[in-house]
């Protein structure tokens, strides 16, 4: 999936090209740390028709709004006596029901992504929605969160609004206002018990939190986390020659070799570690009390416009280039052709084939790191003032 | 510390602090921008939003498309204004803040796109390429056109431009080039007519280019007397161009002296004038040797530290922007050696002294105002 296409000139790319792959560390041409993110200013419960809402907004104005909305929804009943037939022998049909009915339907989600001048059928905000989806529903731990009782469940609408237009690829900045949305997200408490039809307190200040937290252990001591659960935040990561570097803006993906989203969740401490689907990888990382173990839900590779920027000419071949460079006769034959040309220092190339593997698991193993980005960032947004 | 998550600032304090000054109007504004455009009141505490009334107290008030400013006949309007047919009273054309000179009312926008004038010094990058004429984005409400006979032909050649050259535009310029240029002319309805018909002007290499907001706003670059000027970095940089478009586009970039015809290895150098090469560049063929290498998109070596202070140049100028403070030449120049000083500070990371984003931006700002 192609990001938004970027027009740059040869001359800029191969000078953030030259500046992104220093060693040891990278220049940013803002400055920025490789691991650094851009500061933003975050605050919730913006929208009182919600259940939740969050906004964030970088300082060059770029700004997203989230609402979260819930609806009581009746559970579509499978046909029981059908499927008894046709059983597998290793479950009972009873348990079967059990497990499905728990971790409950990937429908109980819907997830829209507005960005100002894209169609809502544009491939590229489809693309990030279903990113942002595929992140949530891929532990199974959300939609269990919204189960009523066995006849009724809770449909959550996720409203992501892109306010501005997109200045740099604006999945990161989505990916922490839903999970900042959602943090705060609130729903009535059950006053009814059992499969009765459900019945709510009207007490907005008795409502519970969809991920429910500890509000006397504001510090989290020992074993008692704060929050209980969490979210899940997507990251963009992208590496130029051995580097690497997170939240890259509009320019710095521009000259991207690879480029990755990275959903990384976070493993609540009383589920045991389970064996997740193909693309779910646990890190076993020993289960200290109090640390959080991060838990990688999906990987995406994010096709990097730096395959479609055109190559730069280099002087050799320039016909609009007169100072003398000693190959005056090649340069009149090939005319204005761009040619396949080996790499020229200060010239810009596209890179060419696929992202290496051994570079993925560095990306992958990078965000995972222990104290490391994704750690950070989950702090950091706990930090926030849920309101 | 990857991640900093600011607090958001609240938004009735501009209602506080009536202005007393043009200049604390211009921070007032800034802060506007800096949370991203036209940041309008109320948005954060939707439930309690100020009566209309309490916008006359202060002098500052904002209004928005469509608003009537007054009822009153004795006002006239000006810019950013205008009045219905059928009625006279006076209504806004944009968001903004209302000015008052004498009778006269308008609306300073707090954002505008650039309005294009004869003569300045602009930016511009190439989206279309056409039989004869290219198509610059400078920020306007239109393109810029650059005709094929308003560029200089490499060597400076003079002569009339053929259908050769029409089938080589390309080489020219391609899309996505970045090229500095003056307006040349104005069309009726805003559009600009560029040229690059000097040895200061044309294709743009070896350098970082930044967007700032144009014109309108407390930000952004202001029409001065130099928009184009080299100065030495420090820590080593060797010496770095910054041209700053009228439009608010900026190209910080390395200085490179121009490749003399009698070099034969294109190395650049970056102090001081070439020795040697007088006795062949005289005021005859000067224009031949500069614009030799105009339209070239090779970069030449850029060494760490040159970079370095570009990042940091970048870092100056977009934290005045973000802060409001007007952009010009003594402004960057203050706010680079300021960076520099604060560099200091931040000690021996290394790498992570060029940042300015953030608080560090907002401590510069609060360092250039206090002068």
């Amino acid at each position: 999936m192609s990001s938004q296409h970027v027009l740059l000139s040869p001359a800029e790319l191969s000078y953030l090209h030259a500046s992104l792959s220093l060693q040891p560390l990278p220049l940013r041409p803002d400055g920025r740390s490789p691991t650094q993110f851009r500061p933003l200013v975050a605050e919730t419960g913006i929208l009182p028709g919600t259940n939740g809402s969050a906004r964030i907004c970088f300082a060059d104005g770029t700004e997203a709004i989230v609402g979260v909305k819930a609806e009581v929804e009746r559970t579509v009943q499978p046909f029981t006596q059908d499927t008894q037939t046709t059983q597998d022998e290793g479950e009972t049909p009873a348990e079967d029901e059990r497990r499905k009915e728990e971790v409950g339907g990937s429908d109980w989600v819907e997830m829209t992504v507005e960005i100002p001048g894209y169609r809502d059928d544009d491939p590229t905000t489809v693309f990030l929605g279903q990113m942002l989806q595929e992140a949530l529903l891929a532990d199974g731990e959300f939609t269990k969160r919204l189960r009523i009782n066995g006849r009724f469940h809770w449909k959550i609408y996720l409203d992501i609004l892109l306010i501005s237009p997109p200045l740099s690829y604006p999945l990161p900045l989505l990916s922490l206002t839903t999970h900042l949305a959602l943090l705060s997200a609130r729903l009535p408490r059950l006053k009814s018990e059992g499969d009765e039809d459900p019945l709510f307190d009207d007490d907005w200040a008795a409502s519970t939190y969809v991920y429910p937290r500890d509000n006397n252990k504001k510090d989290g001591k020992d074993g008692n986390n704060k929050v209980v659960a969490r979210p899940p935040v997507t990251l963009l990561v992208m590496a130029v020659g051995n580097n690497i570097i997170f939240d890259p803006a509009r320019e710095e993906l521009a000259v991207a070799d690879v480029a990755l989203a990275v959903s990384v969740g976070e493993e609540t401490t009383t589920t045991t570690t389970q064996t997740g689907g193909d693309d779910d990888v646990d890190m076993e990382e020993g289960s200290t009390p109090g640390k959080r173990r991060l838990r990688l839900l999906s990987v995406r590779t994010i096709d990097p416009p730096s395959r479609l920027t055109p190559p730069g000419v280099p002087n050799a071949t320039n016909t609009a280039y007169t100072a003398p460079t000693g190959t005056a006769e090649a340069k009149t034959q090939d005319g204005a052709r761009t040619l396949e040309t080996e790499r020229v220092e200060g010239v810009w190339k596209a890179p060419r084939g696929g992202a290496k593997v051994m570079v993925m698991a560095a990306l992958v193993a990078k965000v995972l790191e222990k104290g490391g980005v994704a750690d950070e960032v989950l702090d950091g947004l706990e930090a926030v003032d849920l309101g | 510390m990857p991640i900093t998550i600011i607090a958001p600032k609240p938004a009735q304090q501009r209602y506080a602090a009536p202005q007393d000054s043009p200049d604390a109007s211009d921070s007032e504004e800034g802060d506007d921008l800096s949370e991203g455009g036209a940041d309008l009141e109320g948005d954060i505490s939707m439930g309690h939003r100020p009566a209309k009334k309490a916008r006359t107290d202060g002098k500052y008030e904002i209004v928005t498309p469509g608003e009537v400013i007054t009822d009153d006949p004795q006002w006239m309007r000006g810019h950013g204004t205008y009045v219905s047919p059928a009625a006279t009273s006076i209504i806004s054309s944009v968001a903004g803040t209302v000015t008052r000179t004498n009778k006269l009312l308008s609306v300073r926008p707090l954002r505008a796109r650039y309005t294009p004038e004869v003569g300045d010094l602009v930016v511009g990058r190439i989206v279309e390429v056409q039989a004869k004429r290219w198509r610059v984005d400078v920020g306007s409400t239109q393109l810029a056109s650059l005709p094929l006979s308003a560029i200089n032909l490499p060597g400076g050649i003079l002569r009339r431009r053929t259908d050769t050259d029409e089938l080589q535009i390309r080489t020219f310029f391609a899309e996505g080039d970045l090229l500095v240029a003056e307006v040349q002319q104005l069309y009726q309805d805003g559009g600009a007519v560029l040229h690059t018909r000097s040895l200061k002007y044309g294709k743009l290499r070896n350098g970082i280019f930044v967007a700032v907001s144009g014109m309108g706003g407390g930000g952004g670059v202001v029409r001065s007397r130099r928009q184009v000027w080299t100065l030495d970095a420090a820590n080593g940089g060797g010496q770095i161009d910054i041209v700053l478009g009228v439009n608010g586009y900026v190209w910080i970039s390395k200085h490179v002296e121009p490749v003399l015809a009698e070099d034969q290895k294109t190395t650049p150098t970056t102090a001081g004038p070439i020795t040697n090469a007088p006795t062949t560049t005289g005021i005859t063929n000067l224009e031949e040797s500069v614009s030799a290498t105009m339209y070239s998109s090779q970069n030449d070596r850029i060494e760490v530290e040159t970079m370095r202070e570009i990042a940091r140049l970048r870092g100056v100028i977009t934290a005045l922007v973000e802060n409001g403070l007007r952009v010009d030449e003594d402004m960057v120049m203050k706010g680079y050696h300021e960076a520099v000083e604060m560099a200091l500070t931040y000690g021996e990371g290394g790498q992570d002294d060029v940042y300015l984003g953030g608080e560090r931006g907002e401590q510069l700002a609060a360092v250039l105002r206090g002068r």
